[in-house]
């Protein structure tokens, strides 16, 4: 029983493995910082969990995929398309439907982006087809780095230089800027901020532009590196959900660290779990709910 | 008394009138009434919103399984223990996930309930000896004429109409009325000198025990389930049928899976766009019918 104990844990002293995994991980959990923290920022300012948010990921993904087959075929265009395409998508969700509902009880709201998934799940079947597609990686960034005797795919560390530069320039947006100002004090108190003049019409619009915006970026990215189909959504919001909810709902620096987290326990708890890795996040997740339920960097109620 | 007997004279005799298909369909729709009562034990009487309620669903679903397929009982013990089964696995399943999920309230209580969920969806996939793994558990059959429609379906008649019938004693009773209290004014019952949170893990307990159950009689109907039956996705049936028939009435729920299994079937037989055609039926019922079909709006939103 030990001797398996020990067995399973024996990549703990490769250095090569751990260095591997902890890339892995931490790459993984930069594409899901793009994608919860537009679902953290959403919960902060609207009070809604956005169930849809993998989905606005997956046609991320899918714009992606169809702007680098059949458009250009430029990769910096397909980011910029895809996060445009969804700040648009976004917008018109927010002001068309889930504007209604902010003052409904929680399982309308609930129910209401729970119909956003099956409606856009639907729609990216008709739109795309039901097959798998794939992309490869951009001819500039494939290959590998060395580094410390080790080789690190750079398409790896590309990702994790984008979800830095996203971190940085969300943290100067919402500290730095007067529309930030705004954005933290409706995390606050939305009527208080309202009552002081500021149009939280449009402000929550906003929100839920750059939320699906970062999604889109983030599907765009993921793009090369996994299937692109219709199922896509349904595990990737799972995933963002956990990070959410561990970091502190409404927290983008929450946000940021759960995902690093999330990534790399699931890197990790693959090599000691083979099979089992996700039951370590969602027992984190549980762990997390009970001990601090606002979460990690979260204000409670 | 003057509506029971048309309703009782309907329920007995529609094996009579419908084909097996349809005979079929009724019995998921026993099924499914019995889940959606009781989950609205909890939504609507005791305003918590359950989002992981599918789990109790598929544990008594697998519970009938394997005590039918693994336990080596003659088939026709077996057969007769599965609704006890099912009721007591679901109840100490509930009670353990229960425990910790009434410490917290509102949308945290949906998101622990969501969490445990998960959990079990991951281990219904994963524990493969037991489960089966993917490929769910298939050919579960009740033995002698109960494989047929025809008597099975007065065997759930059997089970769901007395469950039904325990579920309203205990929402009319001095327990229910607490709860309703619960869900009006949780601080002010508190201040009485009730113990919420027993009341809540009392509802909590009982609803889910009701859930497993009708799990178990669906499990038998179909002959199989899946792992599918636990994940996410599924957590949102109850809660459409019982805002769709209506939380404020004890049987609205039941008449909400009547509707929702029926179009399921007429529109899946039609198109494969079924979670499209929900997703719109969701939205619809949402914005203009907050107070569902059995209800008319008491209050203005």
């Amino acid at each position: 029983m030990i001797d398996l104990v020990v067995q399973q844990f024996a990549w703990v002293q490769s250095p090569v493995v751990v260095a591997r995994q902890l890339l892995a991980g931490v790459s993984n959990g930069m594409l899901l910082f793009l994608i919860s923290a537009g679902l953290s920022l959403i919960f902060g300012v609207l009070r809604i969990i956005n169930f849809a948010h993998g989905a606005l990921f997956m046609f991320g993904a899918f714009i992606a995929v169809s702007m680098m087959t059949e458009g250009t075929g430029a990769f910096a265009a397909a980011l910029i398309g895809a996060a445009a395409g969804l700040a648009v998508l976004g917008a018109l969700l927010e002001a068309g439907l889930l504007r209604r509902i902010y003052h409904a009880q929680h399982e309308y709201q609930l129910l209401l982006t729970f119909a956003l998934v099956f409606i856009l799940g639907d729609v990216a079947k008709l739109i795309w087809g039901r097959e798998d597609h794939s992309v490869s990686v951009p001819s500039l960034l494939t290959g590998s780095a060395r580094a410390l005797g080790l080789t690190f795919p750079t398409y790896r560390l590309f990702l994790i230089g984008v979800g830095i530069v996203v971190a940085i320039a969300l943290w100067w947006v919402l500290h730095r800027t007067r529309w930030g100002v705004f954005v933290r004090a409706a995390t606050m108190d939305r009527g208080m901020l309202s009552a002081l003049g500021v149009n939280t019409r449009w402000l929550f619009t906003a929100v839920f532009a750059l939320g699906a915006a970062l999604a889109g970026l983030g599907g765009a990215l993921a793009a090369p590196i996994v299937a692109v189909g219709p199922g896509l959504h349904v595990q990737v919001i799972i995933d963002a959900f956990v990070v959410v909810v561990i970091g502190g709902m409404g927290s983008v620096l929450g946000a940021l660290v759960a995902s690093l987290l999330v990534g790399i326990v699931n890197a990790f708890g693959i090599l000691a779990i083979p099979g089992a890795a996700v039951v370590l996040t969602f027992a984190l997740m549980a762990v997390v709910l009970i001990v601090r339920p606002h979460g990690l960097f979260g204000t409670p109620e | 008394m003057t509506r029971l007997v048309p309703a009782a004279v309907l329920l007995l005799g529609l094996p009579f009138a419908l084909s097996d298909f349809w005979l079929f369909i009724a019995i998921e729709v026993l099924a499914f009434a019995l889940y959606a009562v009781s989950f609205n034990v909890l939504l609507g009487y005791g305003g918590m919103l359950s989002f992981g309620h599918a789990a109790f669903f598929g544990v008594g679903g697998y519970a009938a399984a394997i005590l039918l397929k693994r336990a080596g009982l003659p088939p026709m013990l077996a057969f007769a223990l599965v609704p006890v089964v099912a009721l007591v696995v679901s109840a100490l399943v509930a009670l353990l996930i229960g425990f910790f999920s009434v410490q917290r309230s509102g949308i945290y209580f949906a998101m622990l309930t969501f969490a445990f969920q998960m959990l079990l969806y991951t281990i219904a996939l994963k524990a493969t000896g037991i489960t089966g793994g993917d490929d769910g558990m298939t050919g579960l059959k009740p033995p002698g004429v109960l494989g047929r429609p025809f008597y099975y379906y007065y065997y759930a008649l059997a089970i769901v109409v007395p469950a039904l019938y325990v579920l309203y004693r205990l929402v009319s009773s001095p327990f229910g009325f607490t709860l309703r209290a619960l869900r009006a004014n949780p601080r002010r019952v508190q201040y009485i000198g009730v113990n919420v949170r027993a009341h809540q893990l009392a509802a909590f307990v009982v609803s889910g025990a009701f859930a497993g159950l009708a799990g178990g009689l669906f499990a038998l109907s179909t002959g199989n389930v899946f792992p599918g039956w636990l994940n996410w996705t599924a957590s949102a049936t109850p809660i459409v049928m019982a805002v769709l028939g209506g939380v404020h009435t004890f049987l609205g729920p039941a008449v909400g899976a009547a509707v929702y299994v029926v179009l399921e079937v007429l529109i899946s037989g039609k198109t494969e766009y079924w979670p499209l055609a929900m997703g719109v039926i969701i939205v619809v019922l949402v914005l203009l019918m907050p107070e569902g079909l059995s209800g008319f709006r008491r209050k203005p939103a």
